[in-house]
């Protein structure tokens, strides 16, 4: 089965990607209401087209808690942040709760 | 719940059973999970490599799309982005390591030439081009984040389960398959105390029972003799 990437975030973030051919983006513009945005990423996570999801790290703190939770977990589509340094905090704090050490801390 | 089971030796074998049984699970899990988080350790160093790689790839790609924005101006950039026709698509296979599927995914159309690319070459500056290939270049990290992504969040997932399984065995099953046999052992040596116990009195009772109908017997002989006497 052959899937896409979609991006979802201000129109700034995705017209760049959409240069390199993305066809499902999202624009959230800045001084939208956050259930807006809400709204584009669920619209994403139920789109069985897209198999990975882009986002700036920025924007995920901007999604209500249910939709970051399940955007942070989902597997398919699997989310890709941007812009935050070391991975989505989701993961980070999966490891912690799995392994029981904080792995991926800066040396 | 030791009160629960029943004190006989069937139920008591069938315990001991059941003890072999999880103890063996649980040794076969623990050995699942140490294997789970090795390969987890191996994955993580390249998830920190890719991520490192893909930050960098994002900051090349932003600095080229600035450039190309403010050279050309934003109407440009966005025309251009919206002429493209050929899209990135995705395949997704997967294999399996420990039992956990983990995806490998195949990436098509990511790059393209100039003229796949779909606006015209004549109407756009060669900055939008940078621009488009830097986040060609971007797309294919971040497919390839996603990769290691996906399998290091069903490799926790997995690690979990087991871990609780583990936990579980470990922490409350076998416990109580534990004090449910000792319970049941206790058990059966009682009854088989108060077993002698009840022997001893029966024989106690049958030997004074045989006492009494000797010593009749001899009452009953003397009498005899007596009245033969007379």
């Amino acid at each position: 089965m052959s899937q896409e990437i979609g991006v979802v975030g201000s129109p700034d973030f995705t017209t760049g990607f959409r240069l390199a051919g993305v066809r499902k983006f999202a624009d959230v513009r800045d001084d939208d209401e956050d259930e807006q945005f809400d709204e584009a990423v669920r619209e994403m996570l139920e789109d069985d087209d897209v198999g990975i999801l882009v986002m700036h790290d920025d924007d995920l703190n901007r999604l209500s808690r249910g939709v970051r939770s399940d955007v942070e977990t989902s597997v398919e589509p699997v989310l890709v942040t941007l812009g935050g340094g070391t991975g989505s905090s989701g993961l980070r704090d999966q490891i912690k709760r799995a392994i029981g050490i904080d792995l991926m801390e800066e040396d | 719940m030791a009160e629960d089971v029943k004190p006989t030796r069937k139920e008591l074998m069938q315990i001991e059973e059941r003890i072999e049984l999880s103890e063996r699970g649980h040794d076969t899990l623990e050995q699942k999970r140490d294997g789970l988080i090795m390969e987890f350790m191996d994955i993580l160093d390249e998830a920190q490599d890719v991520r490192s790689d893909l930050d960098e790839k994002y900051e090349e790609a932003q600095n080229a799309i600035n450039m190309a924005r403010a050279l050309d101006g934003d109407v440009a950039v966005r025309g251009a982005a919206a002429a493209l026709k050929e899209h990135p698509e995705l395949t997704t296979q997967s294999k399996s390591v420990m039992g956990v599927y983990i995806p490998q995914i195949d990436s098509t159309k990511v790059r393209k030439s100039l003229d796949e690319r779909g606006y015209g070459v004549l109407g756009t500056s060669a900055r939008i081009d940078e621009a488009a290939s830097a986040y060609e270049e971007l797309l294919e990290q971040i497919i390839l984040a996603a990769e290691v992504e996906t399998a290091m969040k069903k490799m926790l997932d997995e690690i979990e389960t087991t871990k609780r399984r583990v936990n579980a065995l470990e922490f409350k099953l076998l416990p109580e398959l534990r004090a449910n046999e000792e319970y049941i052992e206790q058990k059966l040596e009682e009854q088989e105390r108060e077993e002698i116990f009840r022997m001893k009195k029966i024989k106690d009772k049958k030997e004074r029972e045989e006492d009494e109908e000797a010593e009749a017997e001899r009452e009953a002989e003397e009498a005899e003799t007596v009245a033969a006497d007379d």
